[in-house]
């Protein structure tokens, strides 16, 4: 592994939640490490209850861990702020002032950063037209559907364009549409560059953007690796071949059979449900990167 | 530079946030109307003329300004890190020390409006309630304009509270047209209006006397006389100053307790900020009493409305004295509120 493009170094993590008289209630986080490359897309996961959020929490120095350290950019902790300056970070749930429009939110997020006053506002309508909530975009945030708020949550997360992008379960609430553009923009996102670090009960989500993935049981880290290493079957070999007939396909299978003297198994691919419902709904996506992802290559 | 601008932004949406909630201008409306009210159901001079009026404006703005700190700091600080917003703004570039001083900021913004629309609630009140009233140039149908008549006796000043009323009502009314015409928020409107409003009356009620004639249609030249008891301004100074020590503190009880909780040591707080003389005043410093006396504000201070009885004064030499101790306990409580949130866990 290169140190330089070492973005989070985790070490020793651990975090006890205590009660008003410091004794331990909670173990979240026992004995973590974990070293994310620049770049890199990867998913934690992990049951309710498995530490994630917390770990989350810890990278962004809500939480104070209670063992180890962490390090993010250059070896600097999570309480800096010139380090939160390079973060973007979308919570679990939209955590969005109520009488404030998506407008208001995202100037006052950019203001924030410090962005000048003409960089925000261009910034916010760029923001407002990739989330698809231009029409929305003067009305008070508290009475927008889960669904709406999620998207003013990510777009306040991309305000400041970030190198690192924390999304706690970047697609709870949304359609399947909204799911499909979110993953559509983490996978441009890190193209272009751009860390990110999710947390997902979706696990198919994951599985689609995901580099690699880290799995967290009962506040310890179980497995962590390349998303293709670990779900690979060495021990099943997949043909897969267009336009077959049904003589040909026959002949293929008798053939192998002989060669390796095993039953062959013999299926047609099924397209995923979502593949299927963006199919019925929007096909003129066909499959395709979607308005946040089109905004973004723009 | 960054740092003032985070600052003020984070202030400026506490100070929406907060008056926006019903809440807030429910208090406020009912500050205003009650102190507007007090002269027309006066049955009592207490041997000055206005008085009053004027103490009952100061009371309402102690007790309900101490709500509106208190309720506001609440929202902003303890109902925040509860929901997750506080750890929205904190995952941004912002230091826990600037977030909680920018929070007092902006709770010290809805102190200052709600300030200023009592303040002139209470001279308005003060100038309405009934006045004995010698020699008075005045103008009747029958006596024809600029013919002077001799009045005695007491006046009520019908026309300023009305105008004081009626401002409030408008203010209301203004607000829904704007919230249904231009979709701009209710709450906002309706304070900051009710705030305009009064002070729109304060302006003009050195335009007429206090039987409710024009002064320029008695004297023929354009004449400008307010008639306020402006002595009312040092003593409402000092008592704004109260109320932003009582924000400072609510912003810092509300990092770690919630706004029951907060309210009822504000509360605490003000009786024995202002009963401490009584019980502390010969305590030696190494008691609980002498103890007690040094952490917490004198609150006796800033209540002076005695001050004023009888004609009195209050040197605005006492009130910047006054303005100083006063920052000095909000600087107390704010760092201590810095310290609290320092290590607080959120989310």
């Amino acid at each position: 592994m290169d140190a330089m493009n070492e973005i989070i170094q985790i070490k020793n993590l651990g975090k006890t939640f205590k009660d008003f008289w410091h004794r331990p209630v909670v173990v979240a986080v026992k004995d973590l490490n974990l070293t994310i490359q620049r770049g890199e897309v990867v998913g934690l996961l992990g049951p309710n209850g498995s530490g994630k959020s917390t770990t989350l929490k810890m990278l962004l120095g809500l939480l104070r861990p209670t063992s180890g350290a962490i390090e993010l950019f250059d070896g600097r902790g999570p309480e800096d702020v010139a380090v939160k300056s390079r973060l973007g970070y979308l919570p679990e749930v939209s955590h969005l002032h109520e009488f404030l429009t998506p407008r208001e939110t995202l100037m006052y997020y950019a203001s924030l950063f410090g962005l000048p006053h003409a960089a925000a506002k261009r910034r916010t309508n760029e923001l407002l037209e990739m989330v698809g909530l231009v029409p929305a975009a003067d009305r008070a945030v508290g009475r927008f559907s889960k669904g709406m708020a999620r998207r003013v949550g990510l777009a306040q997360a991309l305000i400041n364009a970030p190198e690192l992008l924390i999304l706690d379960e970047p697609t709870s609430g949304l359609d399947p549409i909204g799911c499909r553009e979110v993953k559509d923009l983490v996978r441009l996102l890190a193209k272009s560059g751009v860390t990110v670090l999710m947390t997902s009960h979706l696990l198919a989500d994951v599985e689609d953007v995901c580099d690699r993935v880290a799995i967290m049981n009962k506040g310890v880290l179980c497995a962590n690796g390349a998303t293709r290493e670990l779900l690979r079957n060495p021990e099943i070999v997949r043909f897969s071949i267009a336009g077959l007939s049904t003589e040909t396909a026959a002949d293929v299978r008798m053939q192998i059979e002989k060669q390796v003297d095993r039953p062959v198994h013999q299926d047609f691919p099924e397209m995923s449900l979502e593949a299927y419902f963006l199919k019925v709904v929007a096909p003129e996506a066909n499959g395709q990167a979607f308005k946040m992802a089109h905004f973004l290559e723009k | 530079m960054r740092i003032i601008q985070q600052s003020l932004s984070i202030a400026r949406t506490t100070v929406v946030e907060s008056i926006q909630q019903p809440v807030a201008f429910l208090i406020f409306a009912f500050g205003v109307l009650s102190t507007l009210l007090v002269p027309i159901f006066q049955f009592h001079r207490f041997s000055e003329d206005g008085r009053l009026a004027r103490d009952s404006g100061f009371s309402t703005l102690m007790v309900f300004g101490l709500a509106v700190a208190v309720t506001t700091a609440g929202r902003a600080v303890a109902v925040e890190i509860t929901r997750g917003t506080a750890a929205a703004i904190i995952g941004k570039p912002v230091a826990r020390s600037l977030f909680v001083f920018s929070k007092w900021l902006g709770v010290c913004g809805v102190i200052l409006l709600f300030w200023l629309g009592m303040t002139a609630a209470t001279l308005l009140a003060e100038r309405g309630s009934a006045h004995l009233v010698v020699s008075e140039l005045c103008t009747h149908a029958q006596h024809g304009a600029d013919d002077p008549c001799e009045t005695t006796g007491y006046v009520m000043d019908s026309v300023t509270l009305t105008l004081g009323i009626c401002g409030v009502v408008i203010a209301l009314l203004f607000s829904a047209f704007q919230q249904y015409a231009k979709r701009r928020r209710f709450g906002v409107s309706a304070f900051i209006g009710i705030a305009i409003s009064q002070l729109t009356v304060v302006a003009l009620c050195g335009l007429y006397d206090r039987m409710g004639h024009l002064r320029w249609v008695i004297t023929n030249a354009p004449t400008y006389v307010s008639d306020l008891d402006w002595r009312i301004l040092s003593v409402s100074v000092l008592v704004l100053f109260a109320l932003l020590i009582f924000a400072a503190l609510a912003t810092a009880l509300a990092t770690r307790l919630q706004t029951g909780a907060v309210l009822a040591v504000c509360v605490l707080v003000l009786l024995i900020g202002l009963a401490g003389d009584l019980f502390a005043g010969n305590a030696m410093l190494f008691s609980v009493q002498g103890f007690l006396a040094g952490i917490l504000p004198d609150i006796q201070h800033f209540w002076m409305c005695d001050a004023l009885a009888q004609g009195g004064q209050l040197s605005w030499h006492y009130v910047s004295e006054a303005g100083l101790y006063a920052l000095g306990c909000c600087t107390l409580f704010i760092t201590a509120g810095c310290l609290s949130f320092a290590n607080r866990d959120l989310g």
